[in-house]
């Protein structure tokens, strides 16, 4: 833009051109949006206006603080499903080298990606000239501890019951569907893991996860759930479900339970801690206060805010008034 | 001579080049000299090729890429973009690489679609046919195959293909006319002489017999400025040398008018002709805001740079124990543990470089860049500076300097043609004391042409008569008026009759107003014809007198003399000019009453000019020629010989009389003055009039006040005492009052209670300039001289030079504040001040178009101003204003959450957010609605601007883009950021947020935080918008709904060409949560109230005048007496 020349203008600018016919053309049109008048609304953010909104949101955001912080409050009943997690501490699934170590062509039942797994999953590709199938850190750290629920029917009873624990629903439905498919082929799912290896810190080979075909290869929930990386260095994921079997009896009832750990899963050298919570879960999931409060302090706090501007603006609506006189 | 054969050997032994000596010789239809003549250098010159493209097809794209990564921004980008390829780095190259790539490439189309454009008008111009002669015949050829010394004929409307001499023209006079429209601009027509000698040669054949040789200057751009001499041999005797000067050349681009056809040696070609060597881009201006911006992104170059390196820091004191930086379940490649320590440091530096790298972002300049192109077009559109008499709008030759206009603290404007309309009226003559005027209205009827002379004090007596016919004789020949022929059909054998219709034309429309003047008087000039000027007397007799000299004007000289013979053979020599100039060399006549005659009407605002003549004797005559022969004939330093050798001849003048010539204020001239003076810009006057028709324009312009206190720094009152009493003394009076000033502004009233005007002349001014001797002091005069003023109000600059004005606009665009300047004027005197000064402003006026090409913008009159300044460069500022602190504010907001994240997932630079994300954020999801914004937005109206000056002053010094409010900016960045952050933290900890008990994973924590940035960046433009079109609407709803629908685009299918799934249904699952909405919905407004809070307890405490005006409009409706009052209490105060 800053060349002061253009050919285009000498050969243009040769012939006068005629100033009559030129002076009609270079009048710019009368349209709203040359003119930049384009009908418009001004809205201005005074305190008048912005008031009500203050108090509309406290008065919105209180209420539903509350009803968060109660329905939060309230999981603790063990009553309808019960969901059984379990929970690592001080481990890196965010870690950006450990985030990558994955194929999830290999996981979508990709049948090259499964004998040639993709580069990221360095240093677990490959085992003694093997493909390693699934492939990466996250696969080759799975939980593998197992928990079983045991109570103690009162007294009477010194045998402990299992409680029923569902392995199938803890993992995204288009996880399970979708994204993970073992892979193609008509045989066995043994057949069609031919030529791969098991990752390097497993006991059993992909294939033989579970012994029900719509839970075993990739499509495990247990490894569909563990795939899924957590976004913080303390987390838990869904490990079990205990439906509730009829609606006269509470699903856990008030007695002695039995945890029974296997333990595989080495967390010590980490510095880790592992748990186990069980919840319940209302419409909106776990038990986290922070939801609740957030919107109580939120929405006093623009109740406060409204009072102050009220009085600020009263006390100062007569002062600006008088300063604009003294312009 | 001497210095200049020797700079000549010295460059020749340098350079090592034969060719390049100070003059060119050039033999004319190829003929060698005759060999007695001096032998040449023979040189070689480029062909008559233009070449005004950049590029070849083949250099095109490294040219290109070089020139582009020239620019620090690309490069920094580009740098971005190798590491990412070369080293492992958490974000693909594609996020860097896609938005470098199209910027690039958008520059490249948008460069070469220009370059192939001027290819092609290049070619067409090289390809015109030119008319040759070769052996006596005439042949067509392409233009570029022209080479220095072809002899070409040109006929009439044809455009110079190259710059020529002129040998001859059809005409017997040996002259042409010739438009130079499209090199500077001026319409009008200028007529050039052939060569004495040649003139005479009519045919091709006579032309191809010429043998000559031309001497001339190497090119050089200048277009006025030609020195040459032509050597002509003649079979018989010595070769005949004539000088050549501008008047004899033709420059290509120029337009033969009103000729048949001329013949012309070619002397300059091709990429040496003096258009061509003017076509070097102006100097790069740039303004405040874009300096701002540099310095905001080098402080986020620094934070970014320490982010990267505070990461890095604390990446190798955690991983300092192994299980952390290598836990069992996520070990290294044996190539990672090899590494060595340092390089694995360094490059985990370069990563989080990478990482964090969108905070100085690609777009910003793209944003930029489109902004101030598309919303220049808003000034051309404009309708109220569009000038219905002219037929000329604004014109916008840089789009860089918008933004400036906003920030105007001094204006520098020249006064004729600016402040006046150029538009001159004969007003009156006095001859001898006696005053005439021509046309008067008298009892409100208008008299009659020929009885319009009206003699105020006394009627001449009969010895005075002579004197002023000769006066008006004077008047009609000393002048450079032409005759516009009005038709072809008998241009040269009109009858004197008609000259009543004539049209005249001139460079300077003074001489018109004169010749037009003299012709209400009686006395009508005809036309110059076969070299002499006929004038119709009072009788309707034709006299006829031979020119035989023209001592043209210039500006140093300030006069124009003419020699003439009369039938009788009498020589005269007529001189008309300034007073000043014409004064002291008159010694005879009555002086004392013609010199107060000049001053009340220069009082006046007139523009006087003195008339003299002289009669030679035919001795006198003779010296005076050979005086100005010699001069003419120089090569070397003709203009100083030239002007000694006037100097000789304009001497022992008998003064004649004096004329007046109004110049009528331009419409609306002191409205727009008041109105940049209430915006708090001050105004300066530098013109090369005289002082007191200068001072009285700006008391008629309101620059000056009734109440003003004048102060004159001039030559006259530093010769009664030297510059430096002068000096203290007004610094004296000019602080007392401000001290006091400063008093009365603190209880807010306004400063016109001590009004100050300072005047200052041209001599004056470079004394003060000047450095003076004893090192220890100087500078001292500057700094005084600034001091004053700074505290006037007005300052006027009379009899300045053309660099003179440069200069000022340079001491105060250099002086302690750094004010931002703008110089507006119309004609080739102001160019320099216009190119000094910060803006710009060319007025397409009457004196041609060289400012306006030169300026940055250019306006069709000095009203247009005022919108230009209040409405377009507020606008302007604050809508860049705001463009650059939301981008960095928008990109704060991106990025801090990255940097906050590192803190959780063991600094292993993993990202937040997916590489979509992180790719379209800048380029699609945030980049429109700030882009039509920095369009649209008006947060006052344009009527309230335009009424209410005093709203300029809010954003003075650049207020939007100052420290705090960057700082502000930033901050708000990261608390918004922390909120996102720690909101999405909290919410996620530990706990699920779904009905199913299903566990989020960490994609879907950072979707939602970038859902709630999204929403907010774009809800917080929304809240700074001040003005709804539906276009907003559309935009800024539109680019939140793009957002979600490409989300769910996005997870929602298995895309077949990424290699990662990792986005499959996040989006979607997360929208399914009850919890997800709360979280956004409710960290929205966390992140939204603080904003809104500041504003509305700004405006209610702290209102500034642009926010009680736009309150006041609001509740106008409601509360419209009390405005009015207010509004009128408002008034009455300012005054």
């Amino acid at each position: 833009m800053a060349m002061n020349y253009n050919a285009k203008d000498e050969v243009d600018g040769g012939p006068p051109c005629a100033p009559g016919g030129a002076a009609k053309s270079r009048r710019p049109d009368n349209t709203a949006f040359k003119q930049q008048r384009l009908p418009a609304w001004q809205p201005i953010l005074t305190a008048g206006t912005v008031l009500p909104t203050f108090f509309i949101i406290g008065l919105i955001f209180i209420p539903i603080g509350i009803g968060i912080f109660v329905t939060s409050n309230n999981i603790r009943e063990i009553e309808g499903n019960v969901f059984m997690y379990y929970g690592l501490s001080n481990f890196y699934q965010n870690h950006r080298r450990y985030v990558k170590s994955r194929d999830d062509s290999q996981l979508n039942g990709d049948s090259s990606a499964l004998l040639n797994p993709s580069k990221e999953c360095e240093p677990y590709r490959r085992n003694e000239d093997k493909p390693i199938a699934p492939c990466g850190a996250i696969a080759n750290s799975m939980f593998n501890d197992t928990l079983e629920l045991y109570l103690i029917a009162n007294g009477s009873d010194p045998t402990p019951t299992p409680i029923n624990l569902k392995k199938k629903g803890i993992a995204w439905w288009t996880d399970k569907n979708v994204k993970f498919r073992n892979p193609p082929g008509s045989g066995s799912l043994e057949e069609r893991f031919k030529g791969t290896t098991k990752p390097v810190n497993w006991v059993k080979p992909v294939y033989s996860l579970d012994a029900d075909d719509d839970n075993n290869g990739f499509i495990n929930e247990d490894f569909i759930v563990w795939m899924r990386t957590a976004a913080l260095p303390t987390f838990r994921k869904l490990y079990r479900l205990i439906e509730r079997t009829d609606d006269l009896h509470p699903t856990l009832p008030a007695g002695q339970y039995i945890l029974n750990i296997t333990y595989n899963y080495p967390v010590h050298s980490f510095d880790g801690r592992k748990r186990m919570i069980l919840s319940t879960i209302s419409w909106m999931g776990g038990k986290n206060p922070f939801l609740g409060i957030a919107y109580i302090t939120i929405g006093s706090i623009s109740f406060l805010l409204g009072v102050v501007l009220l009085v600020i603006n009263h006390k100062y609506r007569n002062s600006s008034n008088t300063a604009d006189i003294t312009i | 001579m001497d210095c200049g054969r020797l700079r000549t050997l010295v460059r020749r032994f340098c350079v090592g080049e034969e060719n390049w000596v100070d003059s060119r010789t050039i033999y004319v239809g190829h003929k060698e000299p005759p060999p007695g003549a001096e032998a040449y250098i023979p040189q070689r010159y480029p062909d008559n090729r233009i070449v005004s493209s950049k590029y070849t097809f083949w250099n095109f794209i490294p040219k290109n890429l070089f020139e582009q990564f020239r620019r620090i921004a690309n490069f920094y980008f580009l740098i971005i973009f190798l590491v990412q390829l070369i080293i492992d780095t958490p974000t693909s190259p594609v996020t860097s690489g896609l938005p470098l790539f199209f910027v690039i490439t958008v520059t490249a189309i948008k460069q070469g679609y220009e370059d192939w454009l001027r290819h092609k008008a290049d070619s067409a111009m090289n390809q015109c046919p030119v008319h040759f002669i070769q052996h006596g015949k005439l042949v067509r050829k392409q233009s570029r195959k022209l080479r220095v010394g072809d002899i070409v004929m040109v006929k009439e409307d044809e455009t110079f293909p190259c710059d020529l001499i002129f040998l001859s023209s059809n005409r017997a006079d040996g002259t042409c006319h010739v438009t130079t429209a499209s090199l500077d601009g001026e319409s009008s027509h200028k007529t050039h002489y052939a060569v004495q000698d040649t003139k005479g040669f009519h045919t091709e054949e006579d032309v191809d017999g010429l043998h000559a040789t031309i001497e001339c200057e190497q090119p050089q751009p200048d277009l006025y400025k030609f020195i040459g001499r032509i050597n002509v041999y003649n079979d018989q005797s010595d070769p005949v040398v004539r000088p050549l000067g501008s008047e004899n050349l033709l420059l290509r681009g120029a337009t033969l008018k009103n000729t048949e056809r001329i013949f012309g040696v070619a002397i300059y070609t091709g990429m040496e002709t003096k258009m061509a060597l003017n076509y070097q881009s102006k100097s790069q201006k740039r303004s405040a805001v874009e300096k701002s911006m540099n310095v905001f992104l080098v402080v986020y170059l620094c934070i970014l740079i320490s982010k990267a390196l505070v990461n890095t820091v604390l990446k190798y004191v955690w991983q300092s124990q192994p299980f952390r930086d290598e836990p069992w379940y996520n070990q290294k490649t044996e190539a990672e543990r090899q590494r060595n320590l340092i390089l694995r440091a360094f490059t985990d530096f370069l990563a989080f470089m990478v990482l964090f790298n969108y905070i100085i972002p690609v777009s910003m300049y793209v944003t930029v860049e489109m902004q101030k192109f598309l919303g220049s077009y808003f000034l051309t559109w404009d309708e109220d500076m569009f000038d219905e008499e002219t037929g000329e709008g604004p014109l916008v030759n840089t789009s860089d300097l918008n933004e400036e206009l906003g920030q105007v603290e001094y204006i520098f404007t020249d006064k004729t043609g600016t402040l006046t309309e150029n538009n001159m009226e004969f007003k009156e003559c006095c001859i001898e004391g006696h005053v005439y005027v021509p046309h008067v209205i008298c009892n409100g009827q208008v008299l009659p042409n020929s009885s319009g002379i009206d003699m105020i004090d006394s009627s001449p007596g009969a010895c005075s008569r002579e004197r002023e016919e000769l006066f008006f004789r004077a008047l009609c020949l000393c002048h450079t008026v032409q005759v516009k022929d009005d038709d072809q059909v008998d241009g040269p054998g009109k009858s004197p009759d008609s000259g009543k219709s004539c049209v005249y034309i001139s460079s300077s429309p003074d001489e018109v107003a004169l010749v037009e003047g003299v012709q209400r008087l009686g006395f009508t000039y005809l036309r110059l014809k076969d070299n002499c000027m006929e004038i119709l007397n009072r009788d309707n007799d034709i006299e006829r007198f031979e020119l035989l000299d023209v001592l043209s004007f210039d500006s140093v000289r300030r006069r124009m003399s003419v020699i003439v013979k009369s039938a009788t053979g009498e020589i005269y020599l007529f001189c008309k000019g300034a007073d000043s100039s014409i004064f002291p060399r008159v010694i005879e006549g009555k002086v004392d009453q013609i010199r107060s005659r000049v001053e009340r009407n220069a009082v006046e605002g007139l523009r006087t000019l003195c008339v003299a003549y002289k009669r030679l004797v035919p001795e006198e005559y003779e010296g005076a020629c050979q005086l100005l022969q010699a001069a003419k004939v120089a090569l070397q330093d003709r203009e100083k010989k030239l002007a000694e050798a006037y100097e000789q001849i304009e001497k022992d003048l008998i003064l004649l009389g004096a004329t007046a010539v109004e110049d009528r204020l331009q419409e609306k001239a002191a409205d727009t003055i008041e109105a940049l003076q209430k915006a708090g810009i001050k105004v300066w006057v530098l013109t090369g009039d005289k002082m007191e028709t200068a001072a009285a324009t700006c008391y008629a312009c309101k620059l000056f006040r009734r109440g003003t206190q004048l102060l004159e720094l001039t030559t006259k009152k530093i010769e009664e005492q030297s510059l430096h009493d002068v000096l203290f003394e007004l610094s004296k009076t000019v602080l007392r009052c401000s001290g006091s000033l400063t008093r009365d502004s603190f209880s807010g009233l306004s400063t016109d209670m001590h009004d100050y005007g300072l005047i200052i002349d041209g001599a004056a001014l470079s004394l003060i300039m000047k450095p003076r001797e004893d090192g220890s002091s100087s500078g001292n005069y500057r700094e005084l001289f600034l001091e004053i003023c700074r505290n006037c109000s007005a300052v006027l600059c009379c009899r300045m030079a053309p660099l003179q004005k440069a200069q000022i606009v340079k001491l105060i665009k250099f002086s302690k504040e750094h004010p931002i300047t703008l110089a507006i004027g119309d004609g080739a005197n102001d160019v320099s001040m216009i190119l000094e000064a910060h803006v710009g402003i060319g007025v397409i006026g009457k004196e041609g178009r060289q400012a306006a090409r030169n300026s940055d913008y250019a306006i069709p009159k000095f009203k247009h101003l005022k919108k230009m300044l209040l409405v377009h460069g507020h606008f302007y500022y604050i809508r860049i204003a705001e463009l650059v602190q939301y981008f960095f504010y928008k990109n704060v907001c991106f990025i801090f959450p990255q940097f906050l994240y590192q803190f959780f997932c063991g600094f292993s630079q993993q990202t937040l957010y997916d590489t979509a994300y992180l790719t379209l954020y800048n380029i699609s999801f945030t980049s429109l609605p700030i882009l039509l914004y920095s369009l649209m937005e008006q947060h006052v109206s344009v009527d309230v601007l335009r009424r209410d000056p005093t709203l300029y002053r809010d954003i003075a010094k650049n207020a939007l883009l100052r420290w705090r409010v960057f700082v502000y900016w930033t901050f708000l960045g990261v608390f918004d950021a922390l909120v996102f952050f720690f909101g999405a933290y909290f919410m996620f900890e530990n706990t699920t947020v779904t009905s199913n008990g299903q566990m989020f994973g960490n994609w879907t924590f950072g979707t939602l935080v970038f859902t709630v940035m999204v929403f907010t960046v774009t809800l917080k433009l929304a809240l700074d918008t001040h003005y709804w079109t539906w276009i907003n609407h559309f935009v800024i709803w539109g680019s939140l709904l793009f957002y979600v629908v490409f989300s769910l685009l996005w997870g929602g299918i298995i895309w077949p060409f990424l290699s990662y799934q990792r986005m499959y249904y996040v989006f979607i699952h997360m929208l399914s949560s009850g919890p997800a909405w709360l979280g956004i919905v409710l960290l929205i407004t966390v992140s939204l109230l603080p904003d809104v809070l500041k504003k509305v307890l700004c405006r209610q405490l702290w209102p500034t005048a642009t926010e009680r005006t736009q309150a006041r409009n609001q509740c106008l409706s409601v509360e419209q007496p009390t405005v009015f009052m207010l509004s009128q209490t408002a008034s009455g105060l300012s005054f």
